[in-house]
């Protein structure tokens, strides 16, 4: 099995390290070793946490973003870093907030050090390439929040979408507007 | 005599008086910073109140872990000062309930988390504040909840609801201290209570008030009585419990409905909140009487897109000395720097409040630390600076449009709401609020002449301090605008009525029914005059009407008593007043009206208890103490009567009575020097009291100063020559 997940996933990350391990988990606790189905155009992960309040008011727009490019190929993951959002805690939060999509619990965070990503909510756009996938965007949704506590009323520019179309259409993918607003992911290294 | 009264309101609100503990200097340069030692004191003080499980906060901050674990992010939002939320600039007003971090706390939490978030020894720190998971202050009194529970989306803009909770017992209660239990207290912003007098909001919303009402700020009518808002009832999340200062309990009476206004924010998934409100009676009624005054400049605010800096500004100027005791500075989105500030007198200004980037999602009632002193002839002013460019992140349109002023979170406002006590009232002078008032209508109507609630504000006002003709020229300005306005005539008759003419009186209140048969308070009133004129068997047929209409109305089972009394029956009149003390308990006329007759049928005890009652809701008032006196003398408790009259006095130097009264009893009890010297009092003050003459003469004779007593005896004779006692006395001392 261990064997054929890693022909199977071939990419990611440039190290050999982590072939020997999952990516991450699912709510059943089962590896998750591949990010992107075949023919898929492009992977976003979108790094939430159960606690923060901005991530969490941003399921809604990412269900949103799920519903109108999953038929393009887009595949959207819900990737949990923090070491408190246990099985337990996502699937009640998960259940609460009525997410159905991908989830994967990054319970070593090779997922946010894949991505490079230190805030809940932030997302990273892949592609496939070769074998590999290649990150094309990282960063904020859209510009609702320019700071914790500068917060426009509703957002006037979509970032993530406008990447995910330029994604789609060939296009250079633009430049996040600003930075990811939220709360810290929490290293692992902490207890 | 009632008087009518709209009251347009924004927001009322109560901070609560958190205790600010006091800071503690801590030598941070001798040993390393430590969970244990300094920074769980700073963050149990400043940050606990909402960061607790349960709290308004996202995230527990009560252990160790926990905030080891948000070490970055605690850095990073003090360090900004997004945490803790508190908008004033330091130095420009004290406020009780700060909770900017200080520098040192600020270089403090650097050093902690730049070092490695040391725990340090756990023995050293505080134990974690604990927090009750419902009532903070044990089960209230009474607990009010909203109809329907109330489901927020799961996203989208802010929502601004109004959720209505009728108060639903049938007395009167005064309420020291309130919480609000929001269930989801994450999703709650901030939320102030507004108390609708006259269910007046339930009543423009019939159909659909049980789910709420959407809006940012109402306008409500206040009512029949001069009562303006006098307190701040605001909620957010670190402070759930409104204890009110000793003294000042805000009142809710029958009828009465409490509005829960709520700024709610979208969380990511629907939120069905049921939301309730915990009240804690007071034993008595208030002894302090603050009032709410309010700056605006709605007007002027029509703000052209893109502009940068647009300024609306207001001022008044006081007419008594107050306390102010608290603050509400209010705008919307485009809000961005809100100053309040008081020139003195002396031309010195003393700053009430600055936010120098104003967030409407962090707005707040501020109470002053000590109440501050503000002179009559203190001008107040306000300063409001908005920005409606794309550079204002807030700005709800995108691109900026025009912005008039308006209730929906799309439009702007400018308001500044002080809280303040009248102080250095001189004795018998009218209630300083009335002055209060018809300075603030007064300068409504400079900026809004036809402000036609400020017009109605401004008549009633000066009705009620008995300035008779300014009141019915005001009241017949609105007429001639609005002639069938039942209110308006309502409010002229009982001008004219006060100014001594019942006919005009009576004539408005006729045409005033004959455009609303129902209308409780022209009956009302056209009753009173019947009563005031002794026909009391036609204003008893008018209150019976009335009370078909209305039937939990007190003041008008108060009438009916009145007019029962005045027809001989004692008894009906009696089980009327006891109608209107259930429905209040300090109904001040039932009590006062159940002493008299107590008094009448020899029950003078009972009439004591009754008066007591009286005059603790309404301790100024002259007559009331002279009739516990009575009462008292009669009860055989000489010593308290001529306490009481002697307050009364106090009260009222100028009252030729008391002091005849005060004569009176000190002489039953032999005191005859100073009974001598009440009675001259008495007689400088009415020198053609022929009776007060007689009973002078008495006294001196009884001291054996039979000249003066003789020359008090003419005198009487002189004003009065068939007083035949002043007669049967000097023909007693004179020489055979």
């Amino acid at each position: 099995m261990v064997l054929r997940a890693i022909v199977v996933l071939l990419c990611c990350v440039p190290t050999a390290a982590w072939a020997a391990q999952p990516l991450a988990t699912d709510l059943k606790g089962d590896p998750v070793n591949r990010l992107a189905a075949a023919g898929a155009r492009a992977v976003v992960l979108f790094f939430a946490a159960s606690d923060c309040p901005i991530s969490n008011r941003y399921i809604p727009e990412i269900e949103r973003l799920d519903r109108a490019y999953s038929p393009d190929g887009v595949r959207f993951w819900w990737v949990y870093p923090n070491p408190t959002d246990t099985q337990g805690v996502v699937r009640s939060h998960d259940a609460q907030f009525d997410i159905q999509g991908n989830i994967a619990l990054d319970t070593e965070q090779r997922l946010t050090h894949m991505a490079h990503a230190t805030i809940t909510p932030e997302v990273a756009i892949f592609v496939p390439s070769g074998d590999q996938l290649r990150e094309v965007y990282r960063g904020r949704i859209d510009n609702r929040y320019l700071s914790l506590g500068q917060e426009r009323p509703q957002a006037t520019r979509h970032d993530l979408e406008d990447a995910i179309r330029a994604v789609l259409a060939g296009k250079p993918v633009p430049e996040p507007g600003g930075p990811p607003v939220g709360c810290s992911i929490v290293p692992r290294s902490l207890p | 005599m009632r008087f009518l009264r709209v009251f347009f309101f924004v927001a009322a609100a109560c901070a609560f008086l958190a205790a600010v503990l006091a800071h503690r200097p801590i030598r941070a340069a001798e040993s390393p910073v430590t969970w244990s030692r300094q920074i769980a004191p700073i963050v149990y003080r400043n940050c606990a109140t909402c960061h607790h499980p349960g709290g308004g906060g996202p995230f527990s901050l009560l252990s160790y872990q926990d905030a080891r674990r948000r070490a970055p992010q605690i850095l990073d939002v003090t360090q900004s000062r997004y945490m803790p939320p508190w908008l004033p600039e330091p130095g420009y007003g004290d406020f009780a309930d700060q909770r900017r971090l200080s520098n040192e706390d600020l270089a403090l939490i650097r050093k902690w988390v730049e070092s490695g978030t040391p725990e340090g020894n756990p023995a050293e720190a505080p134990p974690a504040p604990h927090y009750d998971a419902t009532w903070q202050m044990g089960k209230p009194d009474l607990i009010l909840s909203v109809e329907r529970p109330y489901t927020l989306a799961a996203s989208g803009t802010d929502v601004f609801r109004n959720f209505i909770l009728p108060y639903p017992l049938a007395q009167t209660h005064y309420i020291r201290a309130m919480e609000i239990l929001p269930a989801v207290p994450q999703i709650v912003h901030h939320a102030n209570v507004l108390i609708d007098r006259t269910a007046s909001f339930r009543r423009q919303h019939p159909g659909d008030w049980k789910n709420g009402v959407p809006g940012m700020e109402l306008e409500l009518d206040a009512g029949n009585t001069f009562d303006p808002d006098s307190h701040f009832l605001f909620w957010k999340p670190d402070t759930p419990v409104l204890v009110e200062p000793e003294g000042m309990p805000w009142r809710l009476d029958p009828g009465n409905d409490l509005i829960l206004n709520m700024h709610l924010k979208p969380s990511g998934k629907p939120e069905t909140m049921s939301a309730q409100i915990g009240l804690y009676f007071a034993s008595q009624p208030a002894t302090k009487q603050p009032m709410l005054l309010q700056l605006e400049d709605d007007r002027d605010l029509d703000i052209p897109p893109g502009v940068h800096n647009f300024v609306v500004q207001d001022q008044l100027t006081l007419p008594v000395d107050v306390d102010a005791l608290g603050i509400y500075p209010h705008a919307h989105y485009l809000g961005k720097i809100l100053e309040g500030w008081a020139t003195l007198p002396d031309g010195r200004r003393k700053w009430l409040i600055r936010i120098p980037s104003w967030d409407i999602d962090r707005q707040s009632v501020y109470r002053y630390r000590e109440p501050v002193y503000l002179p009559r002839g203190t001008v107040l002013h306000m300063r409001y600076v908005y920005d409606n460019s794309d550079d204002n992140i807030h700005n709800p349109n995108s691109p900026p449009i025009r912005v008039r002023a308006g209730n929906r979170s799309v439009d702007e406002m400018a308001h500044l709401w002080l809280q303040v006590l009248p102080v250095n009232v001189p004795p018998g002078s009218p209630d300083p609020r009335l002055l209060l008032e018809v300075a603030w209508m007064r300068r409504r109507l400079e900026k809004q002449p036809d402000d036609s609630i400020a017009g109605y504000n401004l008549a009633s006002a000066l009705a009620s301090l008995g300035r008779y003709s300014e009141a019915e020229t005001a009241y017949e300005k609105l007429l001639s605008r609005r002639p069938d306005d039942v209110r308006v005539m309502n409010g002229l008759g009982a001008a004219f009525e006060d100014a001594g003419d019942p006919e005009a009186a009576e004539r408005v209140f006729t045409q005033a029914l004959s455009i609303d048969p129902h209308g409780c308070d022209a009956r009302f009133n056209l009753a009173s005059v019947e009563v005031r004129q002794s026909h009391f068997q036609d204003a008893e047929h008018q209150l019976r009407t009335m009370l078909q209409d209305c039937p939990a109305d007190a003041a008008a089972h108060c009438g009916l008593g009145v007019a029962l009394a005045g027809e001989g029956d004692n008894a009906a009149a009696a089980s009327e007043f006891q109608s209107a003390l259930h429905m209040d308990p300090h109904n001040f006329t039932a009590l006062y009206q159940l002493g008299e007759i107590a008094i009448a049928s020899g029950q003078p005890q009972q009439a004591v208890s009754l008066l007591e009652d009286a005059s603790r809701t309404r301790p100024g008032d002259v007559d009331t103490r002279e009739r516990l006196a009575m009462a008292l003398a009669q009860s055989g408790r000489p010593d308290d009567a001529l306490a009481q009259l002697r307050e009364a006095e106090h009260l009222a130097p100028d009252n030729a009575n008391l002091h005849s009264l005060l004569s009176q009893l000190l002489a039953e009890s032999g005191q005859l020097r100073q009974a001598i010297e009440e009675q001259t009092r008495a007689l400088a003050l009415q020198p053609d009291d022929a009776d007060g003459w007689n009973n002078l003469g008495v006294l001196e004779a009884r001291t054996g100063s039979l000249d003066a007593a003789r020359t008090d005896f003419r005198r009487a004779l002189q004003l009065a020559p068939g007083h035949q006692q002043a007669r049967a006395n000097l023909d007693r001392l004179s020489p055979h």
